[in-house]
């Protein structure tokens, strides 16, 4: 049991490993325009640009800068900005945009898993019925239309329609109803089609047609049994829903210009900020592992067969 | 209960309780059903009027898309010094209009819809065609589980989203950017999930029992196991078109798309994002002809991957 | 006296399927009594599931009751039209036992809380009391520590107490009748043995009258008290077990008896059924098994035949019983036997063509080893049939596969013709040796490749061996194999998944045989199929043996096919050979205690025989290993065993006795 913890922890950090090299060897190829602002780089020379990016550090063998990299990581310090924030330490710019993209994200959270699982569980209830048309058609519409097309004429289709306001303000709660809305369509059409999936699944089980034999009602089987299954498989992704969000959240805060961590990515990529991106691509990877991680976690705790089998396969 | 004791079916001919004819093969013909695999899975995937629908809209969009250029010698470049042709609304002239510097949005959406037709296509068949190669590869060799296993919790443990924007990032924007991008994340999922098929066909007896007789490699590659996951290969082709499209808009929504001199549909949406409240043609136009197309691919794929499992020919 | 309880009348249940409408149960009716045990009997596709299922309310969603009454308790149970009215009587007064342990119970909800549900549920009792009830029923059905077992899991339990677990389920409300639905097929006959005592036990102390449907005329006789067969979704004879068995009316159940290796001489070739099982698509035309009864009359083509009395509680739907066809019974009666050819029975003398010394396979099982196969050794003659004889899990296959060379091993040598083949053999020296050694598969429905022809599936050796001149050639090896094992020619050209089970076995066969090998492996290759075919089968085998000069590696659970098939037997339990002999030697003087256990759990279809039959269950612990390490030593001619030298000198007193 320890085993299997210690076996899944073990893969996480191996993959964060991977991840921290990938990125950071990655970014290496980047031109080294990105380490000046433009003003800066016109004024200096070559040799003074040279100079300057041996001073950080930038012309030195990748692991020496990897090393370099990881040592400061430990002592909290994760670099400064240069093109978006201009010498400010990303530690600081980071706690400024934290708020804004957890507030929103937790909203959107309750959101995506309510509506989700209802939808999903009323489609597979009435099968073939209205519900499932419909259910089915947002589905489709959200996985196959490029989501900043559905989530442009969210924005403009709704603010008009609600009298809504069209862009996020701090102070505003009624500000905050669309981003809300925009960052959970595409959970909600996930956490739905799976959940039928699993459920209809669940209920051509032997299991389930013997819980029927037994004489147990439809609802009572739909509630103790299905339901209870079925959800185990979407409870695996609940932890690292709550990260994944975030790649939602490029759109969105974009559209609606949240100060907050996604908007920053588009931003830092836009102005072509090194540090920025690959400080914020290894946050967010890093986050991700640590879903699957704690996914891992806690479906052990509701399911009592995955302890024996640890394989990772 | 219902026997009887015969009475009344004493008045039958006595010639009716003499020996009758024995034939081997009616006795073996009982136990034949008629049943084809590609025939019921193309009866079933056909079955749906919505679906041919979409069949014959998606033919018949994807041959315009490719002859439009040569029927039509309306340059989707040109612009206009003259203020009095920018912004036109719908006409005959203009059926979709025309743009800020008066280009006709009719012909930069067919050139935009082929562009992004062939980047679609290509990602489909490198990304699938990668995917079922390393994947049968992976598949028959049990030793390279680490390394495939290493790199597929690598790339998919980062969101697919802000994979593609490194990638794109770090590789200046263009075409074959974006295709990179595309195929370099997507080629590891494609590739576990052929060799799951591949480890159960492998395992399974039929292909066994050819190992038996020594059937060379080759041919249990081409007979045995091709056939079996060419519905799959169908369908994945069919849904990595619409999700290839969707990135494209994604990438040039953020600025790392194809330069925007180019016409894609990804960059005709979000170039006339901006004008949307004053001319909503410009952008409803060719929005609706990309969601067409994306819808009708996302259907069909999914459609036909339902018909082609044999539990749903009833 | 006894009392009817419930009554299926005329029941006809028909389903929805690739959009036309399929007559699964046709005019079937059954009366049960109190405390007695009904067996239907049937094969894959007779309807005998779908008829009981409908007792339950229970038909697949597109499946309905067309026509015919339920009489259970005063109402009719046919006219129930919603679930609701279905809850009072499912589970709580009709209970049924599925066919599948393994799928039967929910792997996320302890199996106390699963029986536990149950009560509650009907009874309205509290939590804590219908707890210990739970407890007292698992107790009942015979798992020791029930208090522990309560909080466990289903998969922290073997298939047979899984099995059981789902037995104290459906007793849980004291139903009135128990359906249980083929409860032993996926279990090993040892624990078959047990579960059928149970069921019998349970049915005694409990008042029940049980339902028992089952393809095994061996179960059968073992549990039932009457008996109706079912054939193309009809009743076509019922009856008490013993008229049944002993005096069969109807055609298809008399050549279904004949066909049972047990009932039959050993130096004769099987009674066996011609053709395939009926499938639903197939317009049913006066007798459903005319077609396939050789000496079937005229009228069987023509009228649906009604019911004949033949004593006071035996019924059969057959034509033969009407007075017109006395005569024709007479000319029946003394119509001479077929000729029959003999099996070849081979000395296993002179050199062995295969030996296995000190064979063992271990497997990897996450982080555990074990092994599959530990130190085997045998030898297999010229022209012998030698038998490997297990439960699941014991290594039989892998023996087989071992030796096919498509598993590894880890110790021990292979020699075939004297040469060593289990390492890397040269190209020349495999393709050899894969010509001269086959394998037939258990499973025709997926040992062959669905989306090739029947063509090129036999051709497949032809080409890989290169044993063909010309395309004409190769048509007229093909067209000789299919002959051979008696299907046409035109079936090249077609489908796998066009043929029926017993088909498709025919088609694997003749696979094999095209290459014409010296050694084949037949793993289990009746076990998959119906029983109205497994006569064919084994028939076949035995024919091409004779005329192919072919020696078999025959790997089998069933022990009365085993005995009828073959030479020489040997016994696995957990990996490895407990006994070898001669099949009758081993039959007469059984020595290790599995073989005897494993003898006696088998059952025969003879209701004389199998009534009052004790179970003998071999326990692994009763062997006293740790003074005196056993060992394998040939303790009467040709008779092996494994065992130490305490054990030896008993068994050696007992045989000679």
């Amino acid at each position: 049991m320890g085993r299997y913890y210690l076996s899944k922890l073990g893969q996480a950090l191996v993959t964060i490993v991977l991840v921290v090299l990938v990125v950071f060897t990655l970014l290496r190829f980047m031109p080294t325009t990105g380490y000046f602002s433009k003003e800066e780089y016109k004024e200096m020379t070559e040799t003074e640009r040279n100079a300057y990016l041996r001073s950080i550090g930038v012309l030195d063998p990748t692991l020496v800068q990897l090393k370099n990299f990881v040592v400061k990581l430990f002592h909290g310090d994760l670099g400064r900005s240069i093109t978006v924030y201009p010498k400010s330490p990303i530690t600081e710019v980071l706690g400024d945009k934290i708020k804004y993209t957890v507030l929103l994200n937790v909203f959107s959270l309750i959101l995506s898993y309510a509506a989700g699982l209802s939808l999903g569980v009323a489609m597979a209830r009435y099968k073939g019925r209205l519900v499932d048309h419909l259910g089915t058609a947002y589905v489709i519409a959200i996985r196959s239309i490029p989501s900043i097309i559905i989530l442009f004429f969210v924005q403009v289709g709704l603010s008009k329609l609600l009298d809504l306001p069209m862009m996020f303000y701090m102070d505003q709660p009624l500000s905050w109803i669309l981003p809300v809305i925009s960052l959970s369509l595409s959970s909600i059409a996930g956490t739905a089609i799976w959940l039928r999936r699993y459920i209809v699944d669940e209920e051509n089980r032997d299991y389930i047609k013997f819980a029927r034999a037994k004489g147990l009602s439809q609802n009572y089987i739909m509630v103790r049994h299905v339901f209870r299954n079925a959800i185990v498989p979407i409870a695996i992704n609940f932890p690292s829903d709550i990260l994944l969000l975030i790649s939602g959240g490029l759109i969105t805060e974009s559209l609606y210009s949240v100060p907050g961590m996604g908007g920053l990515l588009i931003q830092s990529i836009r102005a072509l900020d090194n540090n920025l991106v690959q400080v914020l691509v290894l946050i967010f990877s890093t986050l991700s592992v640590f879903g699957v991680f704690l996914g891992d976690i806690f479906v052990s705790f509701v399911d009592p067969r995955i302890k024996l089998t640890a394989d990772p396969q | 209960m219902n026997e009887s004791t015969g009475i009344q079916y004493n008045d039958l001919p006595d010639e009716l309780f003499t020996a009758a004819e024995f034939n081997e093969q009616t006795a073996e013909e009982v136990g034949f059903s008629n049943y084809s695999y590609w025939r019921s899975t193309l009866r079933t995937f056909l079955k749906s009027p919505l679906i041919r629908v979409m069949l014959i809209v998606v033919t018949l969009l994807v041959a315009f898309t490719f002859l439009y250029p040569m029927i039509s010698d309306i340059d989707p470049y040109s612009v206009s010094l003259s203020a009095s042709d920018w912004n036109l609304p719908i006409s005959a002239e203009h059926p979709f209009g025309t743009d800020g510097v008066d280009r006709d949005i009719w012909a930069r959406v067919w050139y935009g819809t082929r562009t992004s037709f062939i980047l679609a296509a290509v990602v489909a068949v490198m990304q699938v065609g990668i995917g079922v190669i390393l994947g049968s590869i992976w598949g028959y060799n049990k030793r390279l589980d680490p390394l495939f296993f290493g790199i597929y919790n690598t790339i998919t443990n980062i969101p697919s989203t802000i994979y593609l924007v490194l990638i794109a990032y770090i590789i200046r924007p263009g075409f074959w950017t974006i295709i990179i991008a595309l195929v370099s994340s997507g080629w590891i999922t494609e590739a576990r999930w052929f060799r799951n098929r591949i480890l159960a066909l492998r395992e399974a007896d039929y292909n066994v029992a050819s190992r038996c007789l020594k059937t060379p490699m080759r041919r249990i590659i081409s007979r045995n196991i091709v056939p079996h996951i060419m519905s799959l290969i169908i369908m994945d082709a069919a849904l990595t078109i619409p999700s290839s499209i969707g990135s494209e808009v994604f990438l040039s929504f953020i600025g790392l798309g194809i330069p925007s001199e180019w016409v894609t549909l990804g960059n005709l949406v979000n170039q006339s994002r901006s004008s949307f409240t004053v001319y909503p043609f410009q952008m409803l136009c060719p929005t609706a002809i990309l969601c067409i197309i994306t819808v009708s691919f996302y259907i069909i794929g999914n459609r036909f991957a339902d018909a082609s499992d044999p539990k749903n020919h009833v | 006296m006894r009392e009817k309880i419930f009554e299926a009348r005329d029941l006809e249940i028909q389903f929805n399927l690739r959009g036309r409408v399929l007559t699964a149960v046709h005019k079937a009716s059954i009366e049960l009594y109190s405390n007695e045990t009904l067996a239907i009997v049937g094969e894959s596709g007779s309807g005998k599931s779908v008829f009981t299922k409908s007792f339950l309310g229970m038909l697949d969603k597109n499946g309905y009751i067309s026509g015919g009454s339920l009489l259970f308790e005063g109402q009719d149970l046919a006219k129930l039209k919603t679930e609701k009215e279905w809850l009072q009587i499912r589970g709580k007064k009709i209970a049924m036992v599925f066919q599948n342990p393994m799928t039967s119970l929910n792997p996320v909800k302890t199996v106390g809380e699963q029986i536990r549900e149950v009560i509650t549920w009907h009874f309205g009792t509290d939590k804590e009391e219908a707890a210990k009830e739970a407890v007292r029923l698992l107790d009942m059905v015979g798992i020791d520590n029930p208090e522990v077992r309560y909080k466990q899991y289903p998969h922290e339990f073997s298939g047979g107490m899984r099995q059981r677990v789902v037995i104290a389920t459906a007793i849980a409300c004291r139903p009135k009748i128990l359906i249980c639905d083929e409860p032993t097929t996926a279990l090993d006959v040892t624990v078959q043995a047990q579960i059928l005592q149970l069921i019998r036990q349970l049915q005694k102390e409990l008042g029940m009258s049980v339902v028992y449907i089952t393809h095994d005329l061996g179960v059968v006789a073992n549990v039932a008290d009457r008996v109706s067969v079912m054939y193309a979704g009809q009743i076509i004879e019922y009856g008490l077990v013993r008229e049944i068995f002993k005096d069969p009316q109807h055609p298809y159940t008399k050549a279904l008896l004949e066909s049972l290796p047990q009932l039959s001489g050993r130096d004769r070739a099987l009674h066996s059924i011609k053709g395939s099982p009926p499938n639903l698509y197939h317009e049913i035309k006066g007798d459903a098994f005319a077609p396939r009864n050789p000496h079937a009359m005229k009228i069987d083509f023509e009228l649906e035949p009604p019911f004949f009395q033949v004593s006071e509680t035996h019924w059969a739907k057959t034509w033969l019983l009407h007075e017109k066809a006395a005569g024709y019974r007479r000319q029946l009666a003394e119509m001479p036997e077929p000729p029959e050819p003999v099996l070849v029975k081979a000395p296993h003398t002179g050199d062995p063509l295969l030996s296995v010394r000190g064979l063992t396979v271990n497997f990897k099982l996450g982080r555990r080893e074990f092994s599959a196969v530990k130190d085997a050794s045998f030898d297999i003659y010229p022209g012998e049939t030698f038998s490997l004889v297990g439960e699941s899990g014991s290594g039989k296959t892998t023996i087989g596969k071992a030796i096919m060379k498509i598993c590894h091993t880890n110790a021990g040598d292979i020699f075939y013709e004297g040469k060593k083949i289990n390492h890397k053999l040269p190209r020349k020296e495999l393709t050899e040796y894969r010509q001269k050694v086959q394998m037939i598969f258990q499973d025709p429905m997926a040992s062959l490749n669905e989306r090739a022809k029947v063509d090129y599936i036999i051709s497949e050796g032809l080409y890989n061996f290169h044993l063909f001149k010309n395309e004409a050639e190769r048509l007229k090896k093909v067209s000789d194999a299919m002959h051979s094992v008696g299907l046409l020619d035109e079936y090249a050209t077609r489908f796998p998944h066009e043929f029926s089970g017993g088909q498709r076995q025919r088609i694997g066969i003749a696979r094999s045989l095209i290459v014409v090998p010296q050694l084949v492996i037949a793993d289990e290759p009746i076990s998959a199929l119906d029983v109205s075919i497994r006569a064919q089968v084994i028939n076949l085998m035995n024919q091409l043996k004779k005329d192919k000069n072919l020696t078999y590696l025959f790997i089998a659970h069933d022990l009365s096919v085993v005995r009828y098939f073959s030479d020489r037997i040997a016994v696995m339990y957990k990996g490895r050979i407990v006994e070898l002999s001669e099949a009758e030697e081993l039959f007469a003087h059984p020595l290790h205690p599995y073989t005897r256990s494993l003898l006696q759990s088998a059952p025969i279809p003879d209701p004389d025989l199998e009534r009052g039959k004790q179970v003998i269950v071999y326990d692994p612990s009763q062997h006293d290993y740790s003074k005196n390490a056993p060992f394998w030593s040939e303790i009467a001619p040709h008779h092996f065993i494994w065992a130490n030298e305490p054990e030896l000198e008993q068994y050696q007193r007992e045989l000679a006795r």
